[in-house]
């Protein structure tokens, strides 16, 4: 493949985020948010349902379409019902080649109806190099692969495929990738195998992230992920996230896996929260850092009413936990 | 429900074995909940001497229970809400020797708090001073933190009894609040007490805090300095130095606080109740000692390593 390589554009001038490195399921990759996702980004997006899909599908869709980029999506869905199409006419799109929704049998099956990773190749290489041509700063590609996951399936087709793709974005000052994958319908190994295709897994974008807390949906459990020092100055932030996360009953979990600090009037605010809950309904601390733990247990956990331990440190191991 | 709260004055093991045996005894007969906190070298005699009710009683070590104040208070409050509806009775007998001043005046406050924090519980605690060996400035208190005294056959009310908030309020009037001149300092200017948790962690660790204590004293500091930024007055700080084994960190404003003597005392049934900031202080550090005035409003954490 020869997509256009040259120099980059401007907007993409500044050195790209990587907010964690990280190691999942036994493969080195730089976890990003969706918007962060750039040029020469071959990405991977492991997801526990539609909910989780939706949340980084949707702006990487309509952050194209937004920003003068094209967007390619291989899907037999219609174009109106693709994530993040809610506020675009597709019609408009697609006509100016900004938007093209293209079904697998015009991109990658072969005449028996079977996967064709040669021709899903082809069929990137001229979707980049028009898009290039037509003056599009960039062009992004997304489809899902978990179709190809069913029982007993060879993924030799799709592992060579996925290789493929990333020999040819990687060096790419245009192009850049998105492959989801339903990790419920994946066995961990092959999980592994997939992921190590890649060099850069895409997450959805924080709802909040000021260098020193940063909020962001979770999806497996739902919830809340919460990463870094909750003080005083960030009270009204989090409260206002976690009001609308129980309101939208999006989940009562929250990821305290990267949480650093947490003060006394976090708690206070949790356990108002947790207290507005439905009868018999609790907000789950997850993942709790033993320094964390230590404090809560030593105010005690029957002076947080409405809180209770979740899941223990280091139970989390990625793909496996979801997909068992 | 009431509380009854009496001192027991022994001379020499066999009489406090006839006198806290007969205390357990009576507990067991009538049903109540019989526990027995008492010094190691009191914990096999006394269990030797209550063989017969063996099953019927706990017992622990007073070394082990009585390690820091506020904490004691909270483990005993658990002890009654486990043994509901059961009532308590409790021999309570707390460790005096290695104690520096500051310390042995914390557990006589704790003496004297006992009279609130588990009034209406209904519970029943016998409190062993052992006139043989104890300090003649241990003995001297006990008439004033206990509403009874048990000596021999005579048991009586003190007169000499204090309530808790004047007890506490007078103990606190002879503390000195020396600050050594090299303590450093760091002006809190900004909402964001971000600067001070990272000022009072290298602190901590550089002064070999375990992990979770450092983060203990540091979740402190931040609870006072949130609570000097809501209430307080420009301008605020805190102050770092060390003395021994000991890490201080004071934070001050200019604020003219007089906090009530039982502030942050007494334990909050939740997080919502008034006084959980600063009673979780307490609990978090070694020592809090408060201080407020003209002057200003000073909130003091010590923390051995």
């Amino acid at each position: 493949m020869h997509w256009a390589s040259g120099n980059g554009s401007a907007a993409y001038a500044e050195p790209t985020r990587t907010h964690r490195d990280g190691q999942g399921m036994g493969t080195w990759y730089d976890t990003r948010y969706v918007d962060d996702v750039r040029p020469g980004d071959h990405a991977w997006l492991p997801y526990s349902g539609a909910e989780e899909r939706d949340h980084v599908v949707a702006p990487f869709v309509a952050g194209a379409l937004a920003t003068n980029e094209k967007i390619v999506y291989v899907t037999d869905a219609p174009a109106a019902r693709l994530p993040g199409m809610s506020a675009f006419d597709p019609a408009a799109f697609a006509a100016t080649g900004q938007l093209r929704v293209l079904t697998r049998a015009e991109s990658c099956l072969d005449a028996a109806g079977g996967f064709d990773p040669d021709r899903l190749g082809r069929t990137i290489d001229r979707e980049v190099a028009r898009g290039f041509e037509a003056g599009f700063r960039a062009v992004r590609f997304t489809t899902d692969f978990t179709w190809l996951l069913a029982a007993g399936a060879d993924l030799t087709g799709l592992l060579g495929c996925e290789d493929r793709l990333a020999h040819a974005v990687s060096p790419s000052t245009v192009a850049m990738a998105v492959c989801q994958i339903d990790r419920r319908r994946c066995p961990p190994d092959r999980l592994v195998e997939l992921g190590a295709t890649h060099e850069v897994r895409v997450e959805g974008n924080p709802l909040f992230d000021d260098g020193t807390l940063r909020i962001a949906r979770s999806f497996a459990p739902r919830g809340l992920r919460i990463e870094g020092e909750l003080d005083r100055a960030r009270h009204a932030v989090f409260a206002e996230h976690l009001g609308r996360l129980l309101a939208g009953r999006r989940g009562v979990h929250l990821d305290c896996g990267g949480l650093g600090f947490l003060d006394l009037g976090g708690l206070n605010l949790l356990v108002r929260h947790a207290l507005a809950l439905p009868r018999g309904e609790a907000l789950i601390l997850d993942d709790l850092p033993a320094n964390v733990e230590n404090v809560i247990d030593m105010v005690g956990w029957n002076r947080l009413p409405g809180l209770v331990p979740g899941r223990a440190r280091g139970a989390r191991d990625g793909g496996a936990t979801a997909w068992a | 429900m009431g509380l009854t709260h009496r001192a027991l004055l022994y001379d020499g093991r066999s009489d406090f074995l006839a006198a806290t045996g007969a205390f357990l005894r009576q507990a067991v007969e009538v049903g109540g909940a019989a526990v027995a906190v008492v010094r190691p070298d009191n914990l096999g005699p006394l269990r030797e001497e209550l063989a017969d009710h063996r099953d019927e009683i706990e017992f622990y070590d007073s070394a082990e229970f009585y390690r820091h104040p506020v904490r004691t208070l909270k483990a005993y409050l658990e002890l009654v809400d486990r043994v509901s509806p059961l009532r308590v009775h409790a021999v309570a007998e707390p460790v005096w020797d290695g104690h520096d001043a500051r310390q042995r005046l914390e557990w006589q406050r704790y003496e004297s708090l006992i009279n609130v924090v588990f009034a209406g519980s209904g519970a029943s605690s016998l409190c062993p001073y052992d006139r043989s060996t104890l300090p003649g400035d241990v003995l001297d208190q006990v008439r004033l933190t206990h509403p009874v005294v048990v000596d021999g056959a005579d048991e009586r009310p003190s007169d000499a009894y204090l309530d808790p908030a004047s007890y506490s309020a007078a103990q606190d009037l002879g503390r000195r609040h020396d600050r050594p001149a090299d303590a450093e300092y760091l002006p809190i200017e900004a909402d964001d007490l971000q600067p001070l948790r990272l000022f009072v962690a290298t602190r901590a660790n550089a002064h070999e805090l375990t992990p979770a204590a450092a983060q203990n004293l540091v979740t402190a500091a931040n609870e006072v300095a949130a609570n000097a930024l809501a209430h307080g007055t420009p301008p605020m700080g805190a102050w770092v130095w060390t003395s021994g084994d000991e890490i201080v960190c004071e934070i001050g404003d200019h604020g003219h606080w007089r906090p009530p003597p039982l502030t942050g005392f007494v334990p909050p049934r939740s997080a919502l109740d008034t006084g959980f900031g600063l009673w979780s202080v307490r609990l978090l550090v070694d020592l809090v000692e408060l201080r407020g005035g003209w002057g200003g409003t000073f909130v003091r954490l010590r923390v051995r390593r």
